[in-house]
C-alpha cells in the first residue's frame, strides 16, 4: 500500500499546495493563518507516518532507504526526480515539519501581509523538505537555491534594523557558495559520464566516480565552501548575525533551526561520501575551524547587548560541535552530530522564539531593558531558563547528550580537538548565565509592563520544552534511526 | 527489592521537585511544604530499607539512557558501602534541612521555586552518588551545580546574590569540563564508561596515563569541592539562604569531589603522582581555608572557609589512599557542619539577619539550645577529643602519617598546624557569638522548631566517632563495612602509634581552644573594640581569601571582558566583516571607475573604438611577424 | 591590365584611416563626423569591389550596391537627427550630447 501512495512527493508538495492556498486566501488574515496551521499539522502528521515503515526496504532503493521514488524528469541530461528516505532524512523531515509548525504558531501575531508571510513559510518548508529527500544532485541543488527565495523575502519584507543590507549580504554569500557547488556538481557529472558512459546526477551512482586526487580536492573545496557559508563556519559567518538579527522571529527560527541544518546535512550526505579522500585531507582544517568557532563565537556572544545577536553567535558556536562531529567521521561522532543538529534546532529555535515573545511585549532586544522577569512573568522566565540551561549543556536536557556523544566520538580520532572544543563550553556557560542573569534575575532595569505568556505562547514553548527534556532523557529512538544509514554512509 | 528501593529513592525527590516546579505556584503553601519534606523523607526511608536489604556490592540497571554504536550509556546504579553510607547520610541530613527550611523560609513568597530546587537537588545528589556510569554521575554532578546556582542566587533581586550564583556555576564548570574530558578519554582507552569496569581495568594502562587521568579528576574535584585554586566560589555562595548553605555548601554537594576521587581510587590509586597531587591539594586547601577563617567577620563566611578547610582534610585522606578515613570524615563533617550552619541560621534569624560576629554576643542565655548544639558542632570542628570530628580527623592524619615518606610527613605536619588553627577559629566563633552579654533576640515559634532540628544533628556529630572507633577500642563499623572496597593496601597502625598520634592531636586541639579562650573568651570586649579599627594588612589579606578573587579578576575576568569586546568590534566586525565589506565596496569602486568611461560623449566612444581596433591590429601584426 | 589587389587594399586602408582620423579629430561638428564615417564606408566598399574583381565573383559588388543603399538611408536619417539636435541645443558639437552617459 505504501508503494501506491507517494509519501515523499506528498511531503514536498503538501506544503507547496498549502503555500499557494494561503497565498490565494491572503485577503483574509484569519483564514490564511488557519489554513497555514492546518497544513503545518498535516505535514507533521504525514512525517510521522514513515516512522512505521522504517523496517521495510523500498523496491529499487539504494541500501538503507526505506522509501524511494524515482522518475525520469529531464532525460536529455540524465536528470531524474529521485527521492529517498532513510533514518537521517526521516529525522530531518520531522524536524522541519515541527519547526515550521512552531514558526507558524510563533508568527501568529504578524499583522502586516500575514497571508503572504505564512505562504512563504510553507514554501520554505517545501523547499527544505525537498532538499532533505532528494537523491539527485540536480534536484538537491534546485531545492538548495529554492530555499533562498522565500527566506530572502522573509528577511527583506518583514525584517527590522537594516533588512535590505542583511538580505543582500545573505544572498551574496550563499549565492557565491552555491555557484561554486553547481560548478562542482557539473564537473562531477561530466566526469562520471565520461567514465561510465551514463550521464546522471544520481547521488548513489556518483559516489562510485573515481576522481583524481588533486581535482577531488578542488571539487570538495567547492562543496565545503558552499556548505560552510550556510553552516556557517568561521570565518565565513559574517552574514549570519546580521541576517539572524534583522529577520522576523519566525524567519530567524527557520534560518537558525533549519537552513543551517541543510548545510550540515549536505556535508554528511553529499560532500563526505562523494570525496572520501579529499574530505580526509580537509579534516584538519575543519577541526581547526570548528574548535576556533566554538570558542570564538562564544566569546563574542558574551560581548553582545542585543539578545538576538547574542543568540545568533551562540547558534554558530553550537554548530561548531556539529562540524566537529562530522569532521571526525566516525559512526559515534556523526550520530552525535546528527543528534546535535536536532537538538540545536529545538533549543536555539526555542530561544529565538522566546526572545521574539519578549520583543513583542517590550519592543526591545537590549539586555539593559530587562531584568527580574522572574517576579513578573514567571512562566516565561521558567521556560527561558530551561532553554538556556539546555543550551549550556546541563545534563538531563537535550544538548548534553549530543555534545557528549560528539566529544566521546571525536576524542578517539582527534583528542586534542575534542578537548579544546569542550573547554569552549566554559565560555558557553559564561554568556548563557549572563543572558539569564540580566533578563530573568537581578532588578528590573526599566519599568516594564509585561504580560505573561498567552495560552498559545505557553503551548509553543511548552511543547518545545517537552521535546528538550524528552531528547535529553531518552534520545534512544532518534539515535536508533541514525544507525542503519550511518552504517551505509561510513562503510569503509 | 533493591531496585525498587533505589528507583523510589530517586523518583521521590524528582517527582516532588517537578511537581513543585510546574504546579507549585498553584498549590497551597502547606501542601508544597509537606510534599517537599515527605518526598525527601520517603527517599531516606528507601535508603534505610536499601541498607537493610543490602548484602554485597551490586550494579542495578534500570533503563537505557542513550546508545550509539559501541557507546552505550544505561541508567545503572551501583550500590556498595561507599554509596550506601552516602545516600543514608544525604537522605537524613537533607530531610532535616527540608524541615528546617519550612520554618526558615516562612516569610518568603517564592516557596515553590525554593522547594522545587531543594528537591531536585536531592535527586541530583543521589544520582551523583549512585550513578554507575560516568555520564550518569555527571548528570548528578551538573544537576547539583545547577540547583546550587539557582539557590545561591535565590534572592535574585540583589545582583550580588545572583553574581555569587553565577560565579559558583562557572567556576565549577571549569572542573566539570575536566571531568568530561577524562570521561571521553576513559572511553577511548577502555571502550566503556562504567565506573566499576573502568576501576577494574586500570592496570592495563601505563602509569603516566593514569596520572593524567588522576589529575583531570582532581581538577574536577577542585571545582566542585572548592579546593585551591578553584575555591573562590564557596565563600560567596553563602549569599544563598542559610539552609541551602547547610545542605549544599557544607554537607553534601561540596563533598562530591571527594566522593568522586574515592569512587575512582582503584583506578587512579595506581599512580603515586596523582595521589600525591591530591594529597598536596588537600593539605594546602585545608591550611588555606583555616587561615582565611581566622579573619572573617561574617558568621557564614567563617563556616564557609572552615568547610573548604575540612574538605581539604578529606582530600588529604583520599590522597593518602584512605578512603575509609576520608568517608568517615565526610559523614561526620556532614553532620556537624550542617549543625553549625543550621545553628548559624537560628542565630541569624534571631538577630534580624545580622551576620557580623562582632555585633553578636550573649546568645548563650537567650538561645540556650542553639548554644549547646553549636558548641558541640564547634567542638567537633575543632577536633576536641572524643567528639566525632576528633576521631574522623585523626583517622585521616593517621593514614597520612602511616603513608610515610618526606612528602606525607610534611603534609601531616601541615595538617596538624591546620588542626591547631581550626580549634582556634572555631572557639573564636563560639566566644564572639555566644559569650558576653547584650543577648537581645527575636523569638518566634519557627525558631523553636528550627532549634529542635539541631538536636539529632548534635547527637550524631557528638557520637559520630562510634561509626568508626580506632582499632584499639575494638575497631569500627565503617572499617568493617568498607573492607569490601577495593582500596589500596594500607599499612595498619600499631595501637601505641595510634594512641600517640591521637594524644598529639588532642593536645593540639586543646591548645587551640585554650588560645581562643585567652584571646576571645577573657579579652572579648577588647577584641570587639579592636575590630572597630582599621584591620591590619595581614588580617585584610586573610579576610580577602589571600586576594585570590582580586588576582582572578585581574588575570582572567577583566581580560575576558575586554577581549570579548575587542574580538567583536575589533576582529569580527573590524577585520573579517570589514574585509568582506571591503571586497564588496572594492567591486563597487571598480564598477564605478569603469562606469566613468562611458561618458556619453561620442568622441570618447570613437577613440576607444579606434584604440581597440588598433590594439587588435597590433596583436594580429605581432602574430604574423 | 588590372590593378593588383594589394594596391586596392592599401588605398582602402588609407581611406579608412583618413575617415577614422576625420571622425576622431573633428568632433566639434557632427556633420564632419558623418563625412568621416562615409569615407570609412567607402573604404569598405572599395575593398569589397576590389575583392570581387580579384576573384571574379559578383558577391562583393552586390554588397557594395547594398551598402550604397544603406548609406543613403543612414545619411538621411543621420542628417534628420542632426537637424533635430541642432534645434534642441543650437550646436552641432558632439561633446555637448552626452545624455547616454553610463
Amino acid at each position: 500500500m505504501t508503494s501506491l501512495i507517494p509519501i515523499l512527493t506528498l511531503l514536498i508538495f503538501l506544503p507547496l499546495c498549502g503555500s499557494l492556498l494561503v497565498f490565494a486566501l491572503r485577503r483574509s488574515e484569519a483564514a490564511a493563518r488557519g489554513v497555514a496551521l492546518a497544513f503545518g499539522l498535516a505535514e507533521l502528521a504525514l512525517c510521522l507516518w514513515p516512522l512505521a515503515l522504517t523496517g521495510e526496504k523500498a523496491a529499487g532503493a539504494p541500501a538503507g532507504y526505506f522509501l524511494y521514488q524515482d522518475a525520469a524528469w529531464i532525460e536529455r541530461f540524465g536528470i531524474r526526480y529521485t527521492l529517498g528516505m532513510d533514518g537521517i532524512s526521516l529525522v530531518m523531515t520531522l524536524l522541519t515539519a515541527f519547526i515550521t509548525l512552531i514558526a507558524v504558531l510563533s508568527a501568529w501575531q504578524v499583522k502586516e501581509r500575514a497571508g503572504l508571510f505564512f505562504s512563504l513559510l510553507l514554501a520554505l518548508q517545501a523547499a527544505v523538505q525537498g532538499l532533505f529527500l532528494s537523491l539527485d544532485l540536480f534536484l538537491f541543488y534546485l531545492f538548495w537555491e529554492a530555499m533562498l527565495i522565500p527566506m530572502l523575502l522573509l528577511i527583506g519584507v518583514w525584517g527590522s534594523g537594516r533588512p535590505v543590507y542583511s538580505t543582500i549580504k545573505f544572498f551574496l554569500y550563499t549565492f557565491v557558495g552555491s555557484l561554486l557547488m553547481l560548478l562542482a556538481i557539473i564537473a562531477l557529472y561530466l566526469m562520471h559520464g565520461a567514465q561510465s558512459g551514463s550521464y546522471t546526477f544520481a547521488l548513489p551512482e556518483l559516489v562510485h566516480t573515481s576522481i583524481p586526487y588533486d581535482l577531488g580536492l578542488w571539487l570538495f573545496a567547492a562543496f565545503l565552501l558552499s556548505f560552510a557559508i550556510k553552516f556557517p563556519l568561521f570565518p565565513l559567518h559574517t552574514w549570519q548575525p546580521d541576517a539572524y538579527c534583522d529577520a522576523p522571529a519566525a524567519g530567524t527560527l527557520m534560518l537558525g533551526s533549519l537552513l543551517s541544518k541543510t548545510a550540515a546535512y549536505g556535508l554528511i550526505r553529499i560532500a563526505f561520501p562523494l570525496f572520501p579522500e579529499a574530505s580526509r585531507a580537509f579534516t584538519p582544517l575543519i577541526y581547526v575551524v570548528a574548535v576556533l568557532g566554538i570558542g570564538y563565537f562564544a566569546w563574542i556572544a558574551f560581548a553582545q547587548r542585543d539578545m538576538k545577536r547574542m543568540l545568533a553567535y551562540s547558534s554558530v558556536s553550537h554548530m561548531g560541535f556539529v562540524a566537529l562531529g562530522i569532521a571526525a567521521w566516525s559512526p559515534v561522532a556523526v550520530s552525535g552530530a546528527l543528534l546535535q543538529m536536532v537538538n540545536h534546532a529545538v533549543t536555539t529555535g526555542a530561544l529565538f522564539v522566546a526572545v521574539g515573545m519578549l520583543e513583542e511585549r517590550a519592543d526591545n532586544r537590549d539586555l539593559s531593558g530587562y531584568g527580574g522577569t522572574w517576579g513578573k512573568i514567571p512562566v516565561f522566565s521558567f521556560f527561558f531558563l530551561v532553554f538556556n540551561m539546555a543550551s549550556a549543556g546541563v545534563p538531563g536536557l537535550n544538548n548534553f547528550v549530543s555534545e557528549l556523544i560528539i566529544l566521546v566520538g571525536t576524542f578517539r580520532v582527534a583528542p586534542l580537538a575534542a578537548a579544546l572544543a569542550f573547554l569552549g563550553t566554559i565560555l558557553t556557560l559564561v554568556y548563557t548565565v549572563r543572558l539569564v542573569q540580566e533578563v530573568v534575575f537581578g532588578k528590573e532595569k526599566k519599568p516594564l509592563d509585561l504580560k505573561d505568556l498567552s495560552l498559545r505562547e505557553a503551548g509553543v514553548l511548552g511543547v518545545m520544552a517537552l521535546v528538550v527534556v524528552a531528547l535529553g532523557v531518552h534520545p534512544g529512538p532518534v539515535l536508533d534511526l541514525f544507525r542503519a544509514p550511518l552504517e551505509v554512509l561510513l562503510k569503509p | 527489592m533493591l531496585p525498587t528501593y533505589l528507583t523510589l529513592m530517586l523518583l521521590f525527590p524528582l517527582l516532588g521537585g517537578l511537581t513543585c516546579a510546574v504546579a507549585g505556584r498553584k498549590l497551597p503553601r502547606a501542601l508544597v511544604e509537606v510534599l517537599a519534606c515527605a518526598t525527601v523523607w520517603g527517599s531516606f526511608v528507601c535508603a534505610v530499607l536499601a541498607a537493610a536489604a543490602y548484602t554485597t556490592p551490586q550494579v542495578i540497571t534500570l533503563a537505557d539512557w542513550f546508545a550509539s554504536f559501541d557507546l552505550s550509556v544505561p541508567i545503572s546504579l551501583y550500590l556498595d558501602p561507599l554509596s550506601l553510607s552516602m545516600v543514608v547520610m544525604i537522605g537524613f541530613v537533607c530531610g532535616l534541612i527540608h524541615v528546617y527550611s519550612v520554618y526558615y523560609m516562612r516569610e518568603d513568597e517564592d516557596y515553590a521555586r525554593y522547594f522545587a530546587l531543594l528537591n531536585l537537588f536531592v535527586f541530583a545528589m543521589l544520582t551523583l552518588v549512585l550513578g554507575e556510569t560516568l555520564p550518569l554521575l555527571y548528570l548528578g554532578w551538573e544537576g547539583v551545580g545547577f540547583c546550587s546556582y539557582l539557590l545561591i542566587g535565590f534572592w535574585y533581586s540583589d545582583p550580588a546574590n545572583a553574581d555569587a550564583g553565577r560565579k559558583a556555576f562557572i567556576t565549577t564548570r571549569i572542573g566539570d569540563v575536566a571531568l568530561m574530558i577524562a570521561l571521553a578519554w576513559l572511553f577511548q582507552l577502555f571502550g566503556t564508561l562504567s565506573i566499576t569496569k573502568v576501576n577494574g581495568m586500570g592496570f592495563l594502562m601505563p602509569v603516566s596515563v593514569i596520572t593524567m587521568l588522576g589529575i583531570l579528576f582532581l581538577i574536577a574535584a577542585m571545582g566542585k569541592s572548592a579546593q585551591v585554586p578553584l575555591m573562590v566560589w564557596l565563600p560567596d555562595a553563602m549569599a544563598g539562604p542559610t539552609p541551602v548553605s547547610a545542605m549544599i555548601h557544607a554537607a553534601t554537594m561540596v563533598t562530591a569531589g571527594v566522593y568522586l576521587l574515592a569512587r575512582l581510587l582503584p583506578l587512579i590509586g595506581a599512580s603515586k603522582v596523582a595521589l600525591a597531587a591530591i594529597a598536596v591539594t588537600g593539605a594546602v586547601t585545608a591550611f588555606y581555608g583555616a587561615t582565611c577563617a581566622l579573619a572573617q567577620r561574617d558568621l557564614k563566611r567563617v563556616l564557609a572557609y572552615s568547610t573548604i578547610s575540612q574538605i581539604g582534610y578529606m582530600m588529604l585522606g583520599v590522597g593518602a589512599g584512605a578512603v575509609t578515613a576520608a568517608t568517615f570524615h565526610l559523614l561526620v563533617h556532614a553532620f556537624f557542619k550542617a549543625l553549625l550552619f543550621l545553628g548559624a541560621g537560628c542565630v541569624i534569624a534571631a538577630m534580624h539577619h545580622e551576620q557580623d560576629i562582632y555585633k553578636m554576643g550573649g546568645l548563650r542565655r537567650s538561645l540556650p539550645l542553639t548554644f549547646w548544639s553549636f558548641l558541640i558542632g564547634a567542638a567537633c570542628l575543632a577536633g576536641i577529643p572524643l567528639t566525632g570530628g576528633f576521631f574522623s580527623k585523626d583517622s585521616i592524619l593517621l593514614a597520612v602519617w602511616l603513608k610515610g615518606g618526606v612528602l606525607y610527613q610534611a603534609l601531616y605536619l601541615l595538617g596538624l598546624i591546620t588542626a591547631l588553627i581550626t580549634a582556634y577559629y572555631s572557639f573564636r566563633l563560639v566566644f564572639l557569638v555566644f559569650a558576653g552579654d547584650n543577648g537581645h533576640v527575636h523569638q518566634s515559634s519557627g525558631l523553636t522548631v528550627m532549634q529542635i532540628v539541631l538536636i539529632p544533628l548534635a547527637i550524631l556529630g557528638l557520637l559520630g566517632g562510634l561509626l568508626d572507633l580506632p582499632a584499639y577500642l575494638g575497631g569500627g563499623f565503617l572499617s568493617g563495612f568498607f573492607a569490601s572496597l577495593p582500596a589500596g593496601d594500607l599499612p595498619t597502625a600499631l595501637h601505641e602509634q595510634e594512641i600517640a598520634l591521637q594524644v598529639v592531636a588532642g593536645i593540639v586541639a586543646l591548645v587551640g581552644l585554650l588560645a581562643a579562650y585567652l584571646r576571645y573568651g577573657k579579652a572579648r570586649a577588647e577584641r570587639i573594640r579592636e575590630a572597630q579599627a582599621q584591620p591590619s594588612s595581614l588580617i585584610s589579606f586573610l579576610a580577602g581569601g589571600w586576594y585570590f578573587d582580586k588576582l582572578y579578576d585581574l588575570v582572567l575576568i577583566r581580560p575576558y571582558h575586554t577581549l570579548a569586546g575587542f574580538l567583536w568590534k575589533g576582529v569580527d566586525e573590524g577585520v573579517i566583516d570589514a574585509s568582506v565589506d571591503g571586497l564588496g565596496s572594492g567591486f563597487g569602486g571598480v564598477g564605478r571607475l569603469l562606469g566613468r568611461w562611458s561618458t556619453g560623449k561620442v568622441a570618447v566612444y570613437l577613440i576607444s573604438f579606434a584604440a581597440g581596433g588598433a590594439l587588435i591590429l597590433a596583436y594580429l601584426a605581432w602574430l604574423a611577424l | 591590365m588590372s590593378v593588383p589587389l594589394s594596391h586596392v587594399l592599401i588605398v582602402a586602408s588609407l581611406m579608412f584611416a583618413m575617415g577614422l582620423g576625420c571622425v576622431v579629430a573633428w568632433r566639434a561638428n557632427v556633420i564632419m563626423m558623418l563625412i568621416g564615417i562615409e569615407i570609412m564606408l567607402n573604404a569598405v566598399m572599395l575593398t569589397f569591389v576590389g575583392g570581387s574583381a580579384h576573384w571574379g565573383i559578383a558577391d562583393g559588388q552586390l554588397f557594395a550596391l547594398m551598402l550604397m543603399a544603406l548609406t543613403s538611408a543612414e545619411v538621411s536619417l543621420a542628417l534628420a537627427m542632426v537637424v533635430y539636435l541642432h534645434r534642441r541645443k543650437q550646436t552641432v558639437n558632439t561633446d555637448n550630447f552626452d545624455s547616454m552617459k553610463g
